[in-house]
């Protein structure tokens, strides 16, 4: 177990790496700079804000000063919200869109995998056939179209909850998780459907049925567990899904997290705010990733000496 | 909806009225035909009919805030939808098939080595790189299907190489490399052929994805550009004026995720009869 995590972590770096280094270049290869605003400045400030950011030193010298301050933990200022350095900006932004990827893949699994039984134990009944008819709908589901749909039936008509920002409570979750869970939610019950199809038809249930056990106790202790196994392999994917519908729900709902702050400094030619997020994010995946593998190995035993 | 969702016999794949497909095709025919019977383009403004509800006079579905045929628009939205789609769909089935049948051919350490790279980049933030290079090369139409189709590939890699895997240690591959056929001979010959079925029901199931995907980057304004439109440009556009007319938001949604269901449950009928 404990090989499998030093061994994710060495090739997460190297990983890290290079999509530090491939965002880094791309930003610059794009044409215009931070500092191409409506009204051009004139040469002598421009020149001076280059200077001042670094911007004037040769590509790779700049690469290796980002990965220097980064390596201590600095991402460097934000070229468009002046008075914020790229850390304040995440330290901002990371909760609200932690918060919600997180509550989104609880919300998900909950649905998902209860969906999922309830599919399996009533295998090709139409109890079964309309969930399966559901999730395959719910995967289809794209949170641009869910996300504006909720604001408008929720949030306008019937003045339930808020359309927009981050107001008092907790009602403001509600609709960007539900947005943000119900394609994976989908995903999750179809793999959970396969999962225990396959598993219920093995040896060691049916040795469990010859034993007596109850239909309860071998559905969720001895089938639930294995059936589980693609479902864990799901969740890697599934955070990245997470992410970038993130982008879409933040945007949609007008909550200051990571997602926008991406969107706009990618617009906004802001390198530090980019590449700070892009490097986050891509921190997160790997570490969801491997979130994951402990997932599975624990789901089965196999797993754990690979 | 569940009332039209033809009943799945034990056994039969053969379904009679193929629901699904047909949806599918209708949207197609639609959107091809559609443009020539209107007597409105999609960016033409109709000065006298601005915000004009539903079936009201000439436009079936009334204009959008500025006097455009929504009508005329969804067709042309759909259109380039479907076009980008296709097109990105075929990128990924070249790269994934190149990739995962030299893989799987070639075997061994080279085998290994390709399908670790396709699994780091499984885990990527892929959609993070495709925006980023949306931004840095302007966002032209080809870019959005090449970025997409690089994206998408992956799967068809994994699947191509399997296949590729498994019919290497048939007889008449044996046969065919014993009487000194070329690698690329068996290839194109034998393998291809082979592999067809599966990959095109992979094919079948990429094209979703990649409306999906063409819409999530439309819809944040990083994809196909106006004057152009698409189905994420129609539904961003609907979002932003739902307030007074919901219908600008439910038809190209309603439209996007009916196609998308739809090419869902065709792609994997297609891939459960392959496999």
């Amino acid at each position: 177990m404990l090989a499998l995590i030093t061994r994710r972590l060495m090739t997460a770096i190297p990983t890290l790496l290079v999509i530090i280094l491939a965002s880094f270049f791309l930003m610059r290869l794009a044409p215009g700079g931070p500092f191409d605003g409506e009204r051009p400045l004139d040469p002598e400030t421009r020149a001076a804000l280059q200077k001042a950011y670094g911007l004037d030193q040769p590509l790779w010298e700049q690469a290796w000063l980002y990965l220097s301050r980064l390596v201590q933990g600095d991402f460097g200022p934000s070229l468009v919200y002046r008075d914020f350095t790229v850390s304040e900006l995440i330290a901002q932004g990371l909760p609200i869109s932690l918060t919600l990827g997180g509550l989104a893949i609880v919300l998900a699994l909950m649905i998902g995998v209860t969906a999922g039984l309830f599919a399996a134990v009533r295998a090709g009944k139409t109890a079964d056939q309309t969930i399966m008819m559901a999730a395959t709908v719910a995967t289809a589901l794209p949170t641009f179209v869910t996300g504006p749909a909720l604001a408008l039936f929720f949030g306008l008509w019937l003045g339930l909850l808020p359309v927009s920002g981050t107001g008092e409570g907790l009602s403001w979750l509600v609709m960007p998780v539900v947005a943000l869970a119900l394609p994976v939610s989908g995903a999750i019950a179809k793999l959970t459907r396969a999962g225990l199809a396959t598993v219920l038809k093995q040896d060691h249930i049916r040795t469990a049925r010859a034993r007596g056990l109850s239909e309860t106790k071998i559905l969720y202790k001895h089938g639930l567990r294995p059936a589980l196994v693609p479902v864990a392999s799901y969740l890697g994917p599934a955070a990245a899904g997470l992410l970038t519908g993130a982008v879409v729900v933040e945007t949609v709902f007008g909550l200051p997290g990571l997602g926008r702050y991406f969107v706009q400094g990618a617009l906004n030619r802001d390198y530090p705010l980019v590449l700070g997020v892009v490097t986050l994010y891509a921190a997160l995946i790997i570490l969801f990733n491997l979130f994951a593998d402990l997932v599975y190995g624990w789901l089965d035993p196999r797993m754990r000496e690979g | 909806m569940a009332g039209s969702i033809p009943e799945c016999g034990k056994g039969e794949a053969v379904l009679k009225p193929r629901f699904p497909l047909v949806v599918v095709l209708a949207i197609i025919v639609l959107a091809l035909v559609l443009p020539f019977l209107l007597p409105w383009t999609y960016d033409q403004i109709d000065w006298d009919a601005v915000r004009a509800p539903a079936f009201s006079g000439a436009h079936i579905f009334g204009t959008d805030e500025i006097g455009r045929d929504r009508l005329a628009r969804l067709a042309a939205g759909t259109r380039i939808t479907l076009m980008v789609a296709i097109a990105a769909a075929l990128v990924s089935l070249v790269v994934g098939i190149a990739w995962g049948a030299t893989a799987g051919w070639i075997g061994g350490r080279v085998d290994e080595a390709m399908m670790r790279i396709v699994d780091g980049l499984y885990a990527l933030p892929f959609m993070f790189i495709v925006i980023l290079l949306m931004v840095v090369f302007g966002r032209s139409i080809l870019l959005v299907f090449v970025g997409i189709g690089l994206v998408e590939w992956l799967t068809m890699a994994r699947v191509v190489r399997g296949q590729v895997m498994a019919l290497k240690q048939r007889p008449f591959i044996l046969a065919a490399e014993a009487a000194g056929t070329p690698s690329r001979m068996i290839m194109l010959r034998h393998m291809l052929p082979n592999i067809a079925g599966v990959a095109l029901a992979y094919l079948m199931l990429t094209v979703p994805q990649v409306v999906m995907v063409e819409s999530f980057l439309s819809f944040l304004g990083l994809g196909v550009q106006e004057p152009l439109t698409s189905l994420g440009i129609l539904v961003k556009e609907g979002a932003d004026d739902m307030d007074m007319t919901p219908l600008g938001l439910a038809l190209p949604g309603g439209l996007l995720v009916m196609l998308l269901v739809c090419l869902t449950i065709e792609g994997e009928r297609l891939r459960d009869r392959f496999s």
